[in-house]
């Protein structure tokens, strides 16, 4: 172990230089909430176009169907991204980084099988 | 007069309770804090520290708040009010993960390992704070020898003793500044208990600050340097081990109100 009083000095240096959040502003919550919402608009504005688009023989008016169903799908796509930005990334990030570890580890292996002194006898 | 006027008049319960302002000289300071679950209070107004290289037992009877305030502590549940001070800093607010990685170290009750894994495999998840697979197992084979000879066994196939070893071992492999555990003697004999604090007072003499909380305290007293008892969400009594043991029964037994 390094010497504990480095260690001591050396916690305090970093939870002095922690960068903390106000906990009364729950931003990770609003954005979540609003990716949630995207995603329930996206879905309504492309029920409402569906209905819209067969509903008519106008072109004009199909067009119009046309760009509210992309707009849906665009506001799904911004709520879906926001979603998982806010709610399964901590998770997923424990997981990224033992793949990370484990990749690194099979380079390691690679590389050291490959190397000249692997070779003896 | 109740425990907790005691408390108060006491002269030698100062080490605990905090002074007004943040002292850098404890690692962990809860000022005043009050927690709850779904809306039900769980935590009154909790004053707790823990000064720099030292272990402070937090005891008291099943549901009187003692996980509860460790998690707070930890960053796991947020308090209603009240301060969490780390180091003379404020950290209401921190994340968890925050506070690990600069040497915050939780062993839940429960012991927290992955059951499915060697015991080499659970030490490779500690890599992640930066320390090599070697270093990791270098300092915990140091510490906990047994560990050694179970290295390629499966942790859920380890006995009670050594699967809390290695929860402990976890958490010392990130080097810690300052270590909670969590009801270490759950489900283990008194004799791997006893072996478990041994192990613990070694861990403080190397100057890692401790704060255990523990429901049956006759061991954990002998490993530690303050000890609080906590019943009912609010803490009843701070001292020194031995000026506290005669008073435990009291405490768990429900019977400070016959001494008013």
């Amino acid at each position: 172990m390094i010497e504990s009083q480095d260690r001591v000095e050396q916690f305090k240096a970093e939870i002095a230089e922690m960068k903390l959040r106000d906990p009364a502003t729950s931003r990770d919550r609003i954005w979540l909430g609003v990716g949630v919402a995207l995603m329930v608009l996206g879905a309504v504005l492309a029920a409402i176009a569906y209905p819209m688009s067969h509903g008519t023989t106008n072109p004009l008016a199909q067009s119009d169907a046309i760009t509210l169903a992309l707009a849906g799908i665009a506001s799904a796509v911004v709520g879906a991204a926001l979603f998982l930005r806010y709610s399964f990334a901590s998770f997923l990030r424990f997981w990224l980084a033992r793949v990370i570890y484990e990749q690194k580890a099979q380079t390691d292996r690679l590389l050291e099988s490959s190397s000249p002194t692997s070779t003896e006898g | 007069m109740t425990l907790a006027n005691e408390s108060a008049n006491s002269a030698g319960d100062s080490a605990l309770e905090p002074d007004e302002t943040p002292s850098v000289d404890n690692l962990l300071e809860l000022r005043n804090i009050h927690a709850a679950y779904d809306g039900i209070d769980v935590l009154y107004g909790v004053d707790l520290a823990v000064p720099r290289g030292s272990v402070v037992a937090l005891l008291g009877p099943n549901g009187a708040g003692k996980t509860t305030t460790l998690r707070v502590a930890s960053g796991l549940h947020a308090p209603s009010s009240g301060d969490v001070i780390v180091a003379g800093r404020r950290v209401n607010g921190a994340h968890p993960e925050q506070l690990a990685r600069t040497g915050f170290c939780l062993v839940p009750e429960g012991r927290g390992i992955f059951p499915n894994l060697t015991v080499r495999e659970n030490l490779r998840m500690m890599t992640y704070s930066g320390r090599s697979q070697q270093h990791v197992e270098e300092v915990t084979f140091e510490q906990f020898p047994r560990l050694r000879e179970r290295r390629a066994q499966l942790a859920g196939t380890l006995s009670g003793g050594e699967q809390q070893m290695l929860a402990m071992a976890r958490g010392l492999a990130t080097e810690p500044a300052l270590l909670l555990l969590d009801e270490l003697s759950m489900g283990l004999a008194p004799i791997i208990v006893e072996e478990l604090y041994e192990i613990v007072a070694q861990i403080a003499r190397d100057g890692v600050s401790i704060l255990v909380v523990e429901q049956f305290a006759r061991t954990v007293l002998g490993a530690a340097d303050y000890a609080a008892i906590m019943v009912h969400g609010r803490i009843a009594r701070v001292g020194r081990p031995d000026e506290l043991e005669a008073e435990l029964s009291t405490a768990y037994l429900g019977l400070e109100r016959t001494l008013e």
